[in-house]
């Protein structure tokens, strides 16, 4: 299994000579199953990008056929959503799933942002492609081409966020983004046994562990939840996701070194770009 | 204001933001583009130069009268440093020229507004039977965002804009100006200072579509009603850019590019051109860039353009963020 990460900012896209090595798109992440298939989750800025991408491919002649999973639907995490091109496509199949955490439906959110007052495509029956809105119960294991994948909620500020463990090939990543646990040296048993043993942690590190005090309470975590977690959960690597939109690629390279230094497990910041073996 | 009495030198394209020192200009309004990108976002190395965050810009007077005009995602560093000049709280006043996603995103990112005491007026057109309120409010419905409208410590104040019915803020004299774009947009000319300058976004050209309450996946057949309309919308904003100094128009695509997407509700510059040039406006400044256009295609539209601008006697400037422009000749 590969992973590429097309976003990894955090709340807002953020462009500028400062972002340009982490990349400044906000969640988007692609995972490749040996056989082929793909995976999706999220659908930030990021994934205007991964859109060109996959235009160039089946997705561009209308063959093409993808699962989405949202973590949920905070802004961050769909804006690209009206500008992800292989929609605009007849024949393309492309399932979008995800939690229904504020009670609106997953179906009514996503028409809610695509109303004509927001967007000129007036709602998701304009899609030229072949669209399915499906809800996902949190604990419940969904069944993908290529792939399996457990899902769990786990808190998120005033809502709820849906976490994911997804193994292929005899590998397992765990994404658990948007997340803030009531304490950080007690991470909540949901997320330690959807991390258990995973090959890479995927986790929230929204806030520098200084700039946590204060912060506190938003729904996101410190750099160090994420070591918490790999620990406690024996994971084999830990990527840093979801960055500050105020953190530049500066000041994620230290958060970087301060979080590796405290920890055997080994550390990375998400960044956009490369294609990596899980 | 005498339109053709360009008195600004040409040099100035290239050197503004560098105002040689000791030489008073006496410009008294100016307008600080935080955001000049179209539709969404972009990040990355193609996009330093011009900025990647969309549609917002500031503008000020001489006695210090501020507004905002749209809320895209450049609303965000603009709130920085509005906070960073005056930490207290402050009156702001945002006009909209619609509410699609680009145009209003970075409202719930505006630091000010999580001040208590600040107020926040927002002026838009009434695109649709929904309150003003419940429309802007819906953009941080709990699914969207973790903190309602409601419960922002700002103060918000909604108001709403009929195009032609012209009004003050502060030393502003603003008009809003009825435009060509999917359910509806308002362009505004803001007179102040002995001087004036107008906002032109989003708009399509008033040929090939009339822009109604509708999703369009390609052209429709013009009835000749809808020809009138457009006729008539055309002539509207002409009339009203009278004598203008300074023109910021939506000129998303090129014209290769607007030929395959006519019904997406953007212009090109030489759409903004011609209607610049009837109005005899001193200067064209192109904004609301495609996402597609990297910075070294933009140095190409920018020089293309400033050329053809000056066979047309008129300067034609590309925005990029962090743009100041001072408005108004320097003896107007």
């Amino acid at each position: 299994m590969k992973i590429r990460f097309w976003g990894v900012r955090g709340s807002f896209a953020m462009s500028g000579r400062d972002f340009l090595r982490y990349g400044g798109n906000t969640s988007s992440v692609e995972l490749v199953a040996d056989a082929g298939q793909r995976l999706l989750i999220d659908l930030g800025t990021g994934a205007t990008e991964l859109a060109k991408q996959l235009m160039t491919g089946e997705f561009g002649k209308g063959h093409g056929t993808v699962p989405i999973l949202l973590t949920h639907t905070h802004l961050d995490h769909i804006q690209g959503l009206p500008f992800f091109t292989p929609f605009f496509i007849k024949g393309n199949q492309i399932r979008i799933l995800g939690a229904a955490p504020s009670g609106l439906s997953l179906e009514a959110t996503l028409q809610n942002q695509l109303s004509p007052h927001y967007s000129p495509l007036n709602g998701l029956e304009n899609l030229a492609a072949g669209v399915t809105i499906e809800t996902i119960t949190p604990g419940s294991t969904l069944a993908l081409p290529g792939f399996e994948v457990v899902t769990a909620a786990v808190p998120h500020g005033s809502m709820w966020t849906t976490a994911y463990r997804i193994s292929a090939d005899g590998r397992t990543v765990t994404l658990l983004s948007d997340v803030e646990y009531p304490s950080v040296d007690e991470p909540l048993p949901v997320a330690l046994a959807l991390a258990h043993g995973a090959d890479l942690l995927i986790h929230d590190a929204m806030y520098a562990d200084a700039d946590y005090e204060r912060s506190k309470g938003w729904g996101h975590s410190p750099a160090r939840a994420g070591v918490v977690v790999a620990e406690r959960a024996a994971a084999r690597k830990l990527a840093l996701f979801h960055h500050n939109p105020d953190a530049t690629d500066d000041m994620i390279d230290e958060i970087v070194a301060r979080t590796a230094a405290r920890t055997q497990v080994p550390v990375f910041a998400a960044a956009e770009g490369h294609y990596l073996d899980v | 204001m005498t339109p053709f009495h360009n008195k600004l030198p040409r040099f100035w394209a290239e050197f503004w933001g560098s105002r040689p020192v000791g030489i008073e200009f006496p410009h008294p309004m100016q307008i600080t583009f935080w955001g000049v990108r179209g539709s969404y976002p972009v990040p990355g190395a193609a996009t330093v130069r011009y900025g990647g965050q969309t549609s917002c810009v500031e503008t000020r007077s001489a006695s210090g009268d501020t507004l905002i005009v749209d809320a895209g995602t450049g609303m965000r560093a603009l709130g920085n440093k509005l906070l960073c000049q005056a930490p207290e709280p402050q009156h702001h006043h945002v006009l909209l020229s619609h509410v699609h996603w680009d145009h209003i995103q970075g409202l719930p990112f505006f630091s000010p507004a999580y001040v208590p005491g600040t107020q926040i007026s927002v002026y838009a057109l009434q695109t649709a039977a929904d309150e003003l309120h419940q429309v802007i409010g819906g953009i941080t419905r709990h699914e969207f965002f973790p903190m309602p409208l409601e419960a922002v410590p700002a103060s918000f104040d909604f108001h709403q804009v009929e195009p032609g019915v012209e009004f003050d803020i502060g030393g502003f004299h603003v008009t809003p100006i009825a435009l060509n774009h999917p359910f509806g947009s308002v362009g505004y000319r803001f007179d102040a200072d002995g001087s004036s300058w107008a906002y032109v976004a989003d708009t399509a050209p008033f040929t090939e579509v009339l822009h109604k309450q509708h999703f369009l996946s390609g052209l429709e057949l013009l009835t000749d009603d809808d020809r009138i309309a457009l006729g008539a919308m055309r002539d509207a904003l002409v009339r009203r850019l009278i004598g203008v100094d300074t023109v910021v128009y939506d000129t998303h695509f090129l014209p290769d590019e607007y030929a395959q997407f006519p019904h997406y509700g953007h212009s090109t510059p030489d759409q903004a051109l011609d209607i610049c040039c009837e109005a005899g406006a001193r200067r064209l400044v192109l904004y609301h860039h495609a996402p597609s256009h990297g910075d070294d295609q933009m140095d190409r539209i920018a020089a293309e353009y400033l050329a053809r601008g000056a066979r047309r006697n008129i300067e034609v400037l590309t925005s990029f963020e962090g743009m100041t422009l001072p408005v108004g000749p320097e003896a107007a």
